[in-house]
């Protein structure tokens, strides 16, 4: 089972520059993404990102410990989301280094969470994280009612020129 | 492929032959245009191919299909054998997929391609290509061409080579689809006839739709930054953007939504308690 991710580059740019705004309090953003699943069927699943949701700078708690910690009305609002729209949601938020970015011990942790209540929502839909350096893009996906991720295999930005971010070893 | 087999194509960039070799490519029809465009993809190196054709090689295609034979007709091989032959021939090691029938009976290996090539017949066929190419986020790169018999002219030789990527103006917004030339076409459904189609348009549109590609997936002019469509005069001999870009909406493409990705899928509210 291979997975690959796609993202409209006006999107993506969109992304990149909701979690380059500075905050309050928070070291960085994260945000997410709504994507939908292609190939359901079959053993090259597509998961296609088709909209972003930026965390209101209100959804954010002070924690020092962490770059960006959201609050549960947050996580509420993405759940309501899930179910509102049928979508998946991918968390998603930047390293600020070049080159190809890894999940720190904190994302690992957290973030399985954020995604275990979006399956409670959606359970059939693809969620998950995504992760952004400056100028790479890795996600991990859980295929719905998935228990553990999988890594993307390719992520591509669709746009002018095509952006190819493969997973290591592919 | 660590030789200097492409050494004469280093200039696409450092990273550009890993590329090139790493995408999937997905080509729709074999016949005049494919078939010019999977010779080119090889000898670039591609190695990723998957290609649809249902139709058998035939006297008729002579004239054009590059790579097939007068023995492929008399034992009617397969386009897409032919494709995969000349494939294979300049590059052994290629994984080619081939579908001998319509994309749309197998659509799923399609939708996994990085990229598509249509070389379809009519309108109707490449909205619904396009069609699947947006709901799956593909970038499509569209060839044809046709010939006009106009009475006492002689006659008009045109194609087009357009470059629709997801967000970007369809071909709707092009103003190359449109609904007339979609009932024009349908009211003309089974009474075709034969079309007349010859190699050397077919050569110059494929030739150009191969250079966008390999543009779009190594970026090496640094210059294809928007939506591509270039007309086709084959009676001047020449390509240059329609005039149409000249007048492209800047609202966001209305004809396929942003939301309007992945397998359609329908929901039913579930029933209060």
């Amino acid at each position: 089972m291979s997975v690959r991710c796609r993202v409209p580059e006006q999107l993506y740019r969109r992304v990149r520059e909701d979690l380059a705004r500075s905050h309050e309090f928070a070291a960085e953003r994260v945000g997410f993404l709504s994507a939908r699943l292609g190939n359901r069927v079959g053993d090259e699943s597509l998961v296609l990102f088709s909209g972003y949701h930026a965390v209101p700078d209100d959804q954010y708690i002070d924690d020092p410990r962490s770059g960006a910690r959201i609050n549960a009305t947050a996580i509420r609002e993405a759940m309501q989301r899930v179910l509102d729209t049928g979508d998946g949601l991918f968390h998603v938020h930047h390293h600020a280094h070049a080159g190809r970015p890894g999940f720190g011990w904190m994302d690992r942790r957290e973030t399985p969470r954020i995604v275990s209540s979006l399956q409670v929502a959606g359970p059939d839909q693809a969620h998950g994280m995504v992760l952004l350096s400056n100028d790479f893009c890795i996600a991990h996906i859980w295929l719905p009612r998935a228990q553990k991720p999988v890594v993307a295999q390719r992520v591509t930005v669709v746009g002018y020129p095509l952006q190819f971010f493969d997973a290591e070893g592919e | 492929m660590t030789n200097d087999r492409f050494s004469r194509q280093s200039f696409l960039g450092e990273g550009a032959q890993e590329i090139i070799e790493n995408s999937i490519i997905g080509i729709c029809g074999h016949g005049g245009g494919g078939s010019h465009i999977v010779q080119q993809l090889a000898h670039v190196g591609f190695q990723h191919y998957r290609i649809y054709d249902g139709d058998i090689a035939e006297d008729s295609n002579l004239n054009r299909l590059v790579g097939a034979t007068v023995d492929d007709c008399r034992r009617e091989t397969r386009k897409t054998t032919i494709a995969e032959r000349t494939i294979k021939d300049l590059q052994p090691d290629a994984k080619v997929k081939v579908f001998p029938c319509r994309w749309q009976d197998q659509p799923e290996p399609l939708r996994g391609c990085d990229l598509i090539f249509g070389c379809v017949d009519g309108f109707a066929e490449r909205r619904e290509l396009e069609a699947c190419a947006r709901r799956y986020l593909l970038p499509l790169v569209d060839i044809g061409m046709d010939v006009h018999c106009v009475e006492n002219e002689p006659p008009r030789m045109a194609g087009q080579v357009i470059l629709s990527v997801p967000g970007e103006p369809c071909m709707f917004c092009l103003g190359f689809l449109n609904e007339q030339v979609l009932a024009r076409e349908g009211e003309r459904y089974g009474d075709a006839g034969s079309r007349p189609q010859v190699v050397w348009p077919n050569g110059v549109l494929a030739s150009t739709a191969v250079g966008i590609a390999v543009d779009l997936l190594t970026d090496w002019t640094r210059e294809l930054r928007s939506v591509v469509y270039l007309e086709y005069d084959g009676n001047r001999n020449t390509i240059k953007p329609h005039v149409r870009l000249q007048y492209l909406p800047t609202s966001p493409c209305p004809h396929y939504p942003a939301n309007q990705v992945g397998d359609p899928a329908f929901r039913t509210s579930m029933a209060a308690g």
